[in-house]
């Protein structure tokens, strides 16, 4: 699986206020990928820190790094507006620019430059027809766009965002103000599409994530919770809190009985340190631990095989320490 | 019971106080147009109107009443002012709402709005001490040395004229109109500036073809508003317009007596000159007229500007 989009250690900031906590992902190409989780997580923010519509954000605070194509468009050289030209953004609500259907479709291609009148005609045959709307307008081309109904403008939305040809669609619940055929043929379009583009969408509808996603990486209060391929995720969670929020259950934070710090630590001190940590705890209590490198982290991810303690949730606090969080099982242990 | 019947008859009585304070401000400007063209009627009747209203000839104790160079002066020194107003409030407007960082934005728009409430003799002053030796000394000179054909040719050498009367109400007039531009164009969805981005649109593309043209009615209207002030404003232009009289204006440079000027000065002076008082009442009328067509206009385009949106 080769990632179109790689985000390192991504954290975002408004004030004093964490968005994004240390987030670390791949978005693989050419596949949908849902970002699901609770109002209020950080989806959006994390969809937006792609094609860095997150500067316009008053007061935000970006560090890390986001990787298009091996690019980190962090970088101050990069140039924005060829950046936002390869990704097409559908927003929550449509929002169809106040000109008529032709000129919203060509818009992009507009301020890119083109000014060949046949070749606009045509990329506003093609991508209405990709968009599944040009039947219903193709008669009124030049009426206005606000005249469309919510889900037609939707669609124009999207053609909108194919004419200038990008390479990855970025839907921030495209779907959520739309009725459920309008949503439905959105849809429709996202599975027609998602051969020729990679597709992120943020949705807290569970069932369109079950419907359309091949990844999904669940947030939740700004942490990467779980992630993996949708039938992985979605059926079988790994995690008690994906699991929770999969329910539908309420999300609650977990009771720390303990905590160990193996930050600095000698390497092979740790087993034991660890193990005698655990032995201090009954059954059932949590146990808070703190790695500072990636090796021990596997290891102790490990322990959920090996001993059958439970890892209720990994996170990454900063960028190069995890918080692993296990709950101590009787079954199965032995020394 | 009792209390539901007060509650309906309150319902009641506030509908129709509602219903007659609209109409009574609808009617409002009837009463006064009517008023004026009955006052005005006694010279109407003696005088053919064409004479009246292109006529420069103002002779009152001839009985010569030629509106003409009156209006003439109304329309030039409007015009001078809205064409340095409007570029001045749009592009300022601009830049508070679109690329001014919001803590500045914060202290510079009171700021502004502030300029909007000072008294218009207090501009007339300024005008008098700031603009008028800018216009004698520097920009006279330097348009007739350089610039020898219309509209900056002119034989009057005192810098009180049309150009220092337009820059005068331009910059009594921006205040609203920027005031009123910024505040239109804030209102721009972010969503829609969003999209314009998104595509790969810079910021001046996105400003020009989205905010822009979203926000085109309202800017007529703001403009038309500033426009309707500037053709009304009396005091600060009598200051510093020139006011000579039976001139038509035909350079920047040139005098021009606009017609609030005329009223104020005139009006209540020489009332024994037969027709005098019906001829100035005349110029109200005029004057009254000219803003209400422009309101016209202005509500015309706004109609199909907006109708073009929808």
């Amino acid at each position: 699986m080769r990632p179109h989009i790689s985000v390192k250690d991504l954290s975002v900031q408004y004030g004093a206020l964490t968005i994004l906590n240390h987030i670390s992902i791949d978005i693989p190409d050419k596949k949908i990928t849902a970002i699901i989780g609770p109002s209020g997580c950080g989806k959006t923010t994390l969809l937006k820190s792609f094609n860095r519509l997150l500067d316009l954000q008053e007061g935000a605070k970006v560090s890390g790094q986001v990787l298009v194509d091996g690019e980190d468009i962090y970088d101050p050289g990069t140039e924005m507006t060829h950046l936002r030209r390869r990704m097409g953004l559908l927003s929550q609500k449509p929002t169809v620019l106040p000109m008529s259907i032709y000129e919203n479709v060509v818009y992009g291609l507009r301020i890119h430059g083109e000014k060949n009148k046949s070749k606009l005609d045509q990329a506003v045959e093609k991508y209405l027809r990709e968009a599944n709307l040009w039947n219903e307008v193709k008669d009124r081309l030049h009426d206005s766009a606000s005249r469309l109904s919510i889900g037609q403008q939707q669609r124009l939305c999207l053609a909108r965002g194919l004419a200038v040809e990008p390479e990855i669609i970025l839907g921030d619940e495209p779907t959520s103000a739309l009725d459920p055929v309008s949503a439905e043929q959105i849809e429709q379009r996202f599975l027609a599409l998602k051969n020729q583009y990679t597709i992120v969408l943020v949705t807290h509808i569970l069932r369109q994530a079950k419907r359309l996603a091949d990844y999904v990486i669940f947030l939740y209060l700004g942490n990467l919770i779980e992630h993996g391929p949708a039938e992985k995720v979605l059926s079988s969670p790994r995690f008690v809190k994906t699991q929770a929020y999969l329910e539908g259950r309420f999300i609650e934070e977990f009771p720390i009985a303990a905590e160990l710090d193996l930050c600095g630590g000698a390497k092979q001190d740790f087993p034991f340190r660890f193990e005698e940590s655990l032995r201090g705890l009954t059954e059932g209590q949590i146990f808070k631990t703190l790695v500072d490198n990636e090796g021990l982290l596997r290891q102790i991810l490990d322990l959920e095989q090996g001993q059958g303690h439970k890892v209720l949730e990994v996170r990454q606090i900063s960028s190069t320490q995890w918080e692993i969080i296990i709950e101590k099982r009787g079954i199965g242990y032995s020394i | 019971m009792a209390e539901l019947t007060l509650r309906l008859w309150k319902d009641q009585v506030s509908h129709r106080l509602m219903i007659l304070m609209g109409l009574m401000v609808l009617f409002l400007g009837f009463f006064i147009g009517g008023g004026l063209l009955a006052r005005a009627l006694p010279v109407l009747q003696h005088h053919h109107w064409d004479q009246l209203l292109f006529s420069s000839q103002w002779h009152p104790t001839q009985g010569q009443f030629g509106l003409g160079a009156f209006i003439a002066g109304t329309l030039w020194v409007t015009f001078v002012a809205i064409l340095i107003a409007v570029p001045l409030s749009v592009l300022t407007a601009m830049f508070l709402s679109e690329y001014c960082p919001s803590p500045v934005r914060l202290w510079l728009k009171p700021g502004i709005e502030l300029l909007a409430g000072i008294s218009p003799v207090v501009y007339g002053v300024w005008g008098m001490l700031v603009i008028v030796p800018l216009v004698r000394d520097y920009l006279m000179p330097f348009f007739s040395e350089h610039f020898p054909f219309f509209p900056f040719v002119s034989e009057n050498y005192t810098g009180f004229s049309a150009l220092t009367a337009g820059i005068v109400l331009a910059v009594m007039v921006s205040p609203l109109i920027i005031s009123l531009l910024e505040e239109i164009m804030h209102s721009v969805s972010f969503g829609m500036r969003e999209v314009a981005l998104a595509l790969g649109a810079t910021k001046w593309q996105m400003v020009k073809t989205v905010v822009l043209r979203k926000v085109s009615p309202g800017m007529v209207a703001a403009i038309i508003l500033g426009f309707s002030r500037a053709m009304g404003e009396t005091m600060a232009v009598l200051m510093v317009a020139g006011c000579a009289m039976g001139i038509f204006p035909h350079s920047l440079f040139d005098t021009a007596y606009p017609l609030p000027a005329l009223i104020a000065n005139t009006y209540g002076e020489m009332m024994s000159v037969p027709l005098y008082d019906a001829a100035i009442l005349l110029a109200a009328l005029v004057l009254f007229i000219l803003t209400v067509a422009f309101n016209m206009i202005a509500w015309g385009i706004l109609l199909y500007l907006e109708n073009r949106e929808a």
